[in-house]
């Protein structure tokens, strides 16, 4: 049952699905050659090394351990199917030296008013000169409750490019983040969150602790219908590091509020960290503009807020 | 009937200065109409006006659109009537590629080659003038509109882009038989399009009509557009 109802959260892809997991239920786990997948608990019993970064042992989730390069995106989903499910996953993902890997991670409810838990703590070690292409797509329903706790530890000139996207966010997202780079890592760090009656929180902290790392974070964060979007964006650079943050914010309504706190510190005098933070309304000379051009108002802003979250 | 007929408009801004005061105008189905003024005049706010933007406030007058009285009515429903505006300076709007723009707002299919190396782009995101024209134009084509303002379309352009842009308008809109209000400044653009009627706008109000655009351009580049309100060979109001 709870398999059927996931079947409109599943993804195009869902034929070439690494893991998919429904509410607790492993539906699907493969591996190929040159990639382990198994649930957390597995990896825990099988691999000794993996306790330390587990930290505890896990009740559910994935290891995903890419030990040779793939010419595919390695693919994930996890789904609240039925109701008042409340998922405690532990995920760990290591790419080995020099991979270059891509993968597209998808979570979300299978239906609007589920009162899902969703709780989700994940480690990803890039090791040295690796590269991860990491597509986040969050889809959940207005009643769910929802808090990703990533941590990404990019070894010496590994390189990361990290997009969250939550076009469908919960009634409470509590979105937390840490990027930790060895020297000559770089990192692109995409928070993309239309906030639609949610109560958000996020916090993001680069930690760039090797020489010559460098982090680029990037907030796009819309308020709709009495949102609340508290933000909290951090560079740390303890080493000569280059950080850049962006943070943008759009306010739909007047009941809505957004909340952009950077966050930037030199531990090293030859460290460089720029920031930029606004929060406005929508343009109204872009509306009239898209008006005049036939797109009735609330369409109009759609697409204005469309655009804002992908430029 | 599809014409445009304006009576009596008198406009304010909300801060309440008056800048149209009392124009009447009408664009005849299928005619090339010029307006013309100096800076300041009202032209782009007439424009504005009729396409509906609500920072103009109207506090007399009418604006017919094939006999319907449109002045209440939101800009995506004069748009969906029929009526287009091409901005004199268009807003960026990041994010939005021209081609998915298109897709979204337009009711034709339409293929000009001057548009493609723009379709990828964001919509006026770093375009030069020309490429805005052109965009603007693009767009309201594929909007398949009955009647089209075009403010300013020549301004910051050099004489080849003119006549390039003259020949697009030519062949995407005055061949269809679709009615224009051309707003200029400089008039450069009338020596490619040969408009039916001229007016000529001085302080929100029209000063002068006349069919011969040649004859009041000699007298504005003679005289200036002050003259034009003593002109006896043209119609004063």
């Amino acid at each position: 049952m709870a398999m059927k109802n996931a079947k409109n959260v599943l993804p195009a892809t869902k034929n070439n699905l690494n893991f998919l997991q429904i509410d607790h239920k492993i539906e699907k786990i493969l591996g190929t050659a040159g990639v382990i997948v198994l649930p957390s608990l597995r990896a825990w019993e099988k691999f000794i090394w993996t306790r330390k970064l587990f930290n505890v042992k896990p009740k559910e989730g994935y290891f995903v351990w890419v030990q040779k390069q793939v010419d595919f995106p390695l693919y994930t989903c996890v789904a609240i199917a039925s109701p008042k499910i409340q998922q405690d996953l532990s995920n760990l993902m290591v790419v080995e030296e020099g991979l270059k890997v891509k993968a597209n991670v998808t979570c979300s409810a299978a239906k609007n008013h589920l009162y899902g838990v969703h709780k989700a703590k994940g480690r990803l070690i890039l090791k040295a000169g690796a590269s991860l292409d990491y597509n986040h797509l969050h889809r959940w329903g207005e009643k769910d409750l929802v808090s990703p706790d990533y941590e990404f530890i990019l070894e010496k000139g590994a390189s990361l490019k990290y997009e969250y996207k939550n076009l469908l966010p919960p009634e409470n997202l509590n979105f937390k983040t840490s990027l930790f780079l060895k020297e000559n890592a770089s990192s692109e760090l995409r928070i993309i969150i239309n906030g639609i009656n949610s109560q958000i929180k996020i916090e993001d902290s680069f930690y760039l602790e090797g020489k010559n790392a460098s982090g680029t974070a990037s907030l796009r964060l819309v308020g709709k219908k009495n949102s609340r979007i508290d933000a909290v964006s951090r560079i740390i650079a303890r080493n000569e590091a280059k950080g850049y943050l962006d943070c943008q914010g759009i306010l739909v309504d007047d009941k809505s509020k957004i909340s952009l706190m950077p966050e930037i510190a030199c531990e090293n005098r030859k460290a460089q960290i720029i920031h930029e933070a606004s929060i406005g309304k929508i343009n109204e000379e872009q509306l009239l503009y898209l008006m005049m051009r036939g797109l009735p108002q609330k369409k109009a802003i759609d697409l204005i807020i469309n655009g804002f979250l992908k430029a | 009937m599809e014409n445009l007929i304006i009576e009596n408009l008198h406009v304010k801004i909300k801060e309440g200065k008056e800048i149209l005061q009392g124009v009447s105008l009408e664009i005849k189905q299928n005619e090339i109409h010029v307006l013309m003024g100096p800076n300041g005049s009202g032209k782009s706010t007439l424009s504005q006006v009729i396409m509906g933007n609500p920072k103009y406030k109207k506090t007399c007058g009418k604006i017919l659109f094939s006999k319907k009285d449109i002045s209440n009515l939101t800009p995506n429903k004069r748009a969906k009537l029929g009526l287009a505006l091409s901005w004199q300076v268009p807003p960026a709007i990041k994010g939005i590629k021209l081609s998915d723009l298109v897709t979204k707002i337009g009711s034709k299919n339409v293929r000009m080659e001057e548009a493609d190396k723009l379709l990828g782009r964001e919509v006026n995101v770093n375009f030069s003038g020309g490429e805005r024209k052109i965009s603007e134009i693009y767009q309201i084509a594929s909007l398949n509109p009955k009647l089209i303002i075009f403010d300013e379309i020549d301004s910051g352009l050099d004489i080849n882009k003119i006549d390039r842009v003259a020949k697009i308008i030519k062949k995407e809109f005055v061949d269809l038989g679709v009615s224009i209000l051309i707003i200029t400044h400089s008039g450069t653009i009338l020596n490619y399009l040969k408009p039916n009627m001229t007016s000529i706008m001085v302080n929100g109000k029209i000063v002068c009509q006349n069919r011969e655009f040649k004859k009041i351009i000699r007298v504005i580049k003679k005289y200036g557009y002050e003259k034009c309100k003593e002109c006896t060979a043209c119609y004063k109001e």
